[in-house]
Parts: structure tokens; C-alpha cells; sequence
């Protein structure tokens, strides 16, 4: 029945999620906090939080172990009860104190969010399948070939439904993804305005001129070799010649020209 | 002078010169009141009068109405020879109620600030970039997801501090960035104007 060997495979899936995530909580040195810094922390408070994120560490690789010997109704059961409560959990996270790290599967900050959420309703979907196991799961396995593909495809889910993991996978494909063609290569070549402006700082001209100067730049614009840009001098305007396509802080050149008779006027 | 004939007559005016260096005897009359530092009454501790921050709230004419995080309301008069930013030097009519503003002036007797020079919207933020699309940069600022827009022919990269360049391929996920650039206000997302990062 088909049923059967999906069903069989889901205690693995979801075993495997929680021993892996009891395997931080209770073993690592810096689970304490790590469990300070999640949400775990606004529901209990600073001072037993360390004390529960172990007792619900202990409990899930309980339950993990529960499933993934064969004793899986009993785990099912567990697993569901344990999902459930999960969900809650993100949902109170979500709305109390969204910027903080739910603390599920190790030390990075990951805030709750849409993908956190997909995962505990996988896992308690998964949960609920298992329920209805007839067979210990290494049975399942052998029995039917897709039920291997089901559980790499299923495992495969949750790493993509997990932000923890990113800097695994996602990060190294985005800088494939680059190397191959990187999306923002191919503009146009222009002189940004920055580099123009750095030239002038380091010219002669601005420099005997800068004390006279009230605004940052005015307009400027390109004239064959030479960006021109203007400046608020008092009653006068400052005009920079800058050279557009050549580094040379030496040939800048500047003119105090009488502002327009307008130009006081707000 | 319509601005095509001053934009001319300008460059005219200051390739025509050979001068470089502007001495003394070339800066023409100078009254010496434009030379006095301007005496500031103010006491220690007090917020600087000729600077101003806040978000606009109402445009009359050539005057801003600005409200702080304070609540303290200013009145900032632009002029012709006020200089702003807004992602590129631009025109007064760029700036729109709602957007954030740094101003440096002269506070006038009346309370007023006359604008020397204005910024709208800017930014400065350390980022971490997490993903580079077409023309579009995702960056993670102390958890928060921004959207950074490439705006072509403004957009710069300043690759470990050597002069801006317009190339911006040599940026990389998940590296470290530091980004100047124009809230959109009431957004999530900047228009870039520089990026600096290490290549």
C-alpha cells in the first residue's frame, strides 16, 4: 500500500530533525547563550531558560529515539504532541519578540519568519504520517526504492526550510551564481561624481579655495574633457574645472564668478 | 541667463583662465565681515544652531518645515545657493514632504535656518550583502532585510579605498560592505549612491 511506505519513512524524517536538534542544545558549550539570545528567554524568563532549553532538548532527542526505534506509534504520538507545541512556540516568537532567534537548531541567529514556520508544518505533517507506520522504517526502506528518494527529498526540504544552514548551501550557490555572470557587471562606463570629487579635494585650487565655500556642490556637468562643477561662495559662485578621464589634481582649475542677482532670493 | 547660457558662459569663464592657484590679489574685493567667524552664543552640551535634522513635514515656498525625533520643529530657508543632495546634487524641487533631512546654514535672528547644504534621505549603513540580483542588492543590516536599487550612471564602488569606480561586479555575497545611499522613506529599500567594499 502505498500509504504504508510513506508513512514508514516519516519517523526518520522527523527522528532525524530532533535528535539532530537535541544534539546542540544538550551537548554544545555555548547553548547557554544561545538559548539566552532566542525567544525561548521572553517565555520563561532569563533565569530558567538555560534549565528549559535542555529539558526541551532532553525531550526532543526523547521523542527522536522514540521514533526511530521500533517503538514508532508511541514516538508518532510524541512527535506530534512535541510539532505542535513547536508551532506554538514560533507563534508566540513571532509575535512577542520577532527579531529574536527562535533557538530550534543551533547557534546562529536565525529570526522567525515564513521558512521556520514551513518547517515545524512539515514536521508536523510528517509527524502525523507516521502515525499510521505499520512496519519498523528500515523495513520501509528496503521494501520499496522510492521510500529512500522520499527520505533524501524530505531531508532535503527541511535543510532548504532551514535559515541555520544557509551559509552551507545558499551562500556558496549565490557565489557560484556570481562567478558565472555576475548580474551587475556590464554598465555603462561612466566617471562617478565621487571620484571626480576626490580628485578635487586633493587639488591645489580647492584647497586655496575651500574656505571661502558655504554649500557641498551645486550642479555640475561634463564639457569635453573637463567636469565642471559649482559651489556657493557668499555672494559668489565657485566654478571647478576637473578633468574627467585623467587622475592630474595639478591642472584643476577654479574661477569666483559673481553669483546670479536672483540667487539670494528664497 | 536661462540655464543653458549660464552653464555656458561658466565653463567659459573657468577654462579661460589659467590660473590655478587662486591668490590673494585674484579673489577680488573681499569685505571683511565675510571673513569674521560668525560668533556662536551657545553653551556646552546644547545641540548645534546651524545644523538640522529631522523629516519633513510641510513645503511653503522655499521653506521646509522639519520635525525632529525631539519634536522639535525648524523652519529652514533654501536657496539658489543651497546645495542638495539627493542620492546625486540635485534641484530644490527634489525635496517632498516625508523625507528625512540633515541641513547645515547660518541660524538667522528670526530662528530660521538659511541652508547652506542639504541632504535628503541619506544613509550610511554597514551591511552585510546576501544576494545580488539584476540591478538590485539584498543586504542584511542587523537583521533586517533592505533592498538596495543600482541606479545607472550614479551608482559607485570603492573597492579598498581607491577611487570610485562604476563597476560594481567585483562585490560578493556574503562579505561584508559599507553603503551611502537614499531611503526611500517609509521603506525598506535605499537607492545606492556608493558602495564601499573590499575586492
Amino acid at each position: 500500500m502505498v500509504i504504508e511506505w510513506i508513512a514508514g519513512v516519516q519517523p526518520v524524517v522527523v527522528g532525524a530533525v530532533l535528535v539532530w536538534a537535541s544534539y546542540f542544545k544538550l551537548v554544545a558549550s555555548n547553548a547557554p547563550a544561545a538559548a539566552r539570545r532566542s525567544a525561548l528567554s521572553r517565555l520563561v524568563g532569563k533565569e530558567r531558560v538555560v534549565g528549559a532549553y535542555r529539558t526541551v532538548g532532553a525531550a526532543e532527542l526523547a521523542v527522536g529515539a522514540l521514533l526511530l526505534l521500533p517503538t514508532s506509534f508511541v514516538g508518532a504520538s510524541s512527535a506530534v504532541v512535541l510539532t505542535s507545541g513547536l508551532v506554538g512556540y514560533l507563534g508566540y516568537a513571532r509575535w512577542k519578540a520577532p527579531d529574536s532567534s527562535c533557538g530550534c537548531l543551533g547557534e546562529k541567529h536565525a529570526p522567525v519568519r515564513w521558512r521556520s514556520f514551513a518547517r515545524a508544518g512539515v514536521l508536523v505533517a510528517a509527524s502525523v504520517l507516521a502515525l499510521f507506520a505499520a512496519a519498523w522504517w528500515p523495513v520501509s526502506l528496503v521494501d520499496s526504492p522510492l521510500a529512500s528518494l522520499l527520505l533524501v527529498a524530505e531531508l532535503a526540504l527541511v535543510v532548504t526550510l532551514s535559515p541555520e544552514l544557509d551559509h552551507r548551501w545558499l551562500i556558496p550557490l549565490r557565489r557560484w551564481r556570481l562567478r558565472m555572470a555576475h548580474p551587475l557587471g556590464g554598465q555603462a562606463f561612466e566617471v562617478p561624481l565621487e571620484s571626480t570629487l576626490e580628485q578635487l579635494y586633493k587639488s591645489d585650487a580647492y584647497r586655496g579655495a575651500v574656505d571661502r565655500l558655504r554649500s557641498e556642490v551645486l550642479e555640475h556637468w561634463d564639457e569635453d574633457d573637463w567636469r565642471i562643477l559649482t559651489y556657493a561662495a557668499g555672494a559668489e559662485t565657485a566654478v571647478f574645472a576637473v578633468p574627467l578621464t585623467e587622475y592630474s589634481p595639478t591642472s584643476v582649475r577654479v574661477v569666483f564668478v559673481p553669483a546670479d542677482a536672483d540667487m539670494m532670493v528664497g | 541667463m536661462d540655464p543653458l547660457g549660464r552653464r555656458n558662459f561658466l565653463t567659459r569663464a573657468v577654462l579661460g583662465t589659467t590660473a590655478t592657484v587662486v591668490g590673494a590679489t585674484t579673489m577680488g574685493a573681499l569685505a571683511p565681515e565675510a571673513l569674521a567667524a560668525p560668533k556662536l552664543d551657545v553653551e556646552a552640551g546644547a545641540p548645534d544652531p546651524n545644523f538640522v535634522e529631522g523629516r519633513i513635514t510641510a513645503i511653503r515656498g522655499g521653506m521646509l518645515m522639519t520635525t525632529d525625533l525631539d519634536r522639535v520643529i525648524n523652519r529652514i530657508h533654501m536657496t539658489k545657493a543651497t546645495s542638495i543632495w539627493k542620492l546625486r546634487p540635485t534641484t530644490a524641487d527634489a525635496a517632498k514632504v516625508g523625507d528625512g533631512l540633515y541641513a547645515r546654514g547660518v541660524r538667522m535672528p528670526d530662528g530660521t535656518l538659511a541652508a547652506d547644504a542639504l541632504w535628503l534621505n541619506i544613509v550610511n549603513l554597514q551591511v552585510h550583502i546576501t544576494s545580488i540580483g539584476r540591478s538590485v542588492m539584498h543586504m542584511d543590516h542587523n537583521g533586517e532585510r533592505l533592498v538596495g536599487h543600482v541606479v545607472s550612471g550614479t551608482t559607485a564602488a570603492i573597492y579598498n579605498g581607491t577611487p570610485a569606480v562604476s563597476d560594481l561586479s567585483m562585490l560578493q555575497v556574503g562579505k561584508h560592505a559599507q553603503v551611502i545611499g537614499a531611503w526611500r522613506p517609509d521603506t525598506n529599500e535605499v537607492d545606492l549612491a556608493t558602495v564601499y567594499a573590499a575586492a
